[in-house]
């Protein structure tokens, strides 16, 4: 029988699995700077939005879209792996076995990704689905587990790439080229499969939909009023601290330092980086109880929590940014960014972080200043 | 028509109290240091002592007021050592200046400990007040 032009993978199928290329990509690439957190959040989303489609769309789809479809026992898989050494490999229309099963695990590392990735975001950023139900210690251990599966993640794609590969040489069939135009030559008998238009114009609508929301923000940036993709939630702020503090500097929030650090700052007032303060002792008690009730202890915000778990117990900084978090936070910012007019001391917190007023410290409510 | 009368008389009179307090504050902070003994006030020694230059021991620098206050008040000065935006000090572009008792007395303390390395006397910061209050 003639070989004959046939559609194999529907177009919900085909926009899922390039889709979910993109926003692993896109994820990936953002994952180690955190001034892309809302891109990286972004494409988390529309990737787990789109692994629940799949999961969906193996079951109701188009036959060889079907998990039932491409359910083959282990001992199936030996069977393939074992027929590629030798000749006569078993031609499947749609997933061979090792195929499928990579696709299987693949799946459930995405979905694994997705979740943990929810989690991470609700801990450390207190944003997202999760926000205020899970503290940063409890996020800790996800934020590990997020990066490892990542990891596992990459090595599976590249064995599914090889996979692919290899097979297309073996049955001289170009695989990537037909999961773009959906269409195997086949001969013999196989299974009507639709296009399913309606279907992926929904799923492309709903995505452009969705990153346009999330974007929006940036069309009435100013650069005087940047946009800022997160709002954490706000921290207690104080009239007397902000006034007696902020009238020299910024009048760093209490979550940046340790109960500890501010008692001690307050101890020697007196020599208060060359200034002696003099403040009256009605004034150093309400400052001494907000810095407490505020300190970085309570991990009101990922800086506090961070900064915290930095310090050694028996060290009592006076300044943050002699703290550890913040010099390994910092040690890739230029010197020329700090020498900067607009910049001129590390102290100057809000040249660059556009929530330093608020002690937010929000990832992504940073930009460096160009000159 | 009585109503409004009383009420623009009210106005009126809330008007001057408040005149009365914000050019009251200097008057009253000066008065407290006559009290200590100082004065006749004069706001050219206060001048002079504004522009003067300070050693500073520690750090080998010169330091006067102008440092961090800049050499017109008229404009915003910068803190020296953090570069923090120091809101213009003359009355006549900045009319919160001078008008918080415990405010002055505050910032007296510690930049005359800061800039001259001691704290002013009542004398000094009586002079200071004079030529302040006259910009």
């Amino acid at each position: 029988m003639q070989p004959k032009k046939t559609m194999v993978w529907d177009l919900p199928t085909r926009l899922f699995h390039w889709l979910m290329v993109l926003a692993f990509a896109l994820a990936w690439a953002t994952h180690d700077d955190s001034r892309h957190l809302d891109i990286h959040t972004i494409s988390g989303y529309t990737f787990f939005g789109l692994i629940l489609f799949r999961l969906i769309w193996g079951v109701v789809g188009s036959h060889y879209a079907r998990f039932s479809e491409f359910s083959y026992a282990p001992s199936e898989v030996l069977l393939y792996l074992r027929s590629l050494l030798g000749s006569g490999v078993k031609h499947y229309i749609g997933h061979n076995p090792a195929g499928a099963w990579a696709v299987f695990i693949l799946l459930t590392l995405g979905l694994l990704l997705a979740v943990t990735g929810v989690v991470v975001l609700g801990g450390e950023e207190q944003q997202g689905l999760l926000a205020g139900y899970i503290s940063f210690d409890q996020s800790a251990p996800f934020s590990m587990l997020h990066e490892v599966i990542a990891w596992g993640m990459v090595a599976l794609i590249f064995v599914h790439v090889s996979g692919v590969v290899i097979e297309s040489l073996l049955h001289r069939e170009n695989l990537i080229g037909a999961m773009f135009r959906g269409t195997k030559w086949v001969a013999g008998q196989s299974a009507q499969v639709p296009t399913h238009r309606l279907v992926a114009s929904v799923m492309m609508v709903s995505i452009i939909a969705w990153g346009a929301m999330s974007l929006n923000g940036y069309v009435n940036a100013t650069a005087e009023k940047p946009y800022q993709p997160f709002k954490g939630p706000s921290l207690a702020m104080n009239e007397l601290w902000n006034e007696e503090c902020g009238a020299c500097h910024l009048a760093f929030h209490p979550s940046l330092l340790p109960t500890r650090s501010w008692q001690q700052l307050f101890k020697q007032q007196e020599d208060h980086f060359q200034e002696d303060l003099m403040l009256d002792e009605e004034t150093m008690a309400e400052l001494m109880a907000y810095a407490t009730d505020n300190a970085a202890e309570h991990k009101q915000t990922e800086a506090a929590w961070k900064i915290n778990r930095s310090i050694k117990k028996n060290e009592r900084p006076l300044t943050i940014t002699s703290v550890e978090y913040w010099k390994e936070k910092h040690s890739n910012v230029a010197d020329a960014v700090w020498k900067q007019e607009a910049v001129k001391s590390e102290a100057n917190c809000g040249a660059c972080h556009f929530d330093a007023e608020q002690g937010a410290f929000q990832d992504s409510a940073m930009k460096i200043p160009q000159q | 028509m009585k109503k409004n009368v009383l009420m623009m008389m009210a106005m009126a009179g809330m008007l001057v109290i408040n005149v009365q307090a914000y050019a009251g504050d200097v008057e009253l902070l000066q008065s407290e240091y006559q009290s200590q003994g100082a004065g006749p006030f004069s706001a050219a020694a206060g001048e002079k002592m504004w522009r003067q230059q300070y050693l500073d021991k520690k750090s080998g620098k010169q330091r006067s007021c102008q440092t961090c206050h800049g050499s017109d008040l008229t404009t915003s000065g910068k803190h020296a050592r953090t570069g923090k935006v120091i809101d213009p000090l003359a009355r006549s572009v900045n009319s919160e200046r001078l008008t918080k008792v415990k405010f002055m007395k505050k910032w007296f303390k510690r930049n005359c400990k800061w800039t001259i390395g001691r704290e002013c006397s009542a004398q000094e910061k009586g002079d200071f007040l004079a030529y302040l209050k006259g910009l």
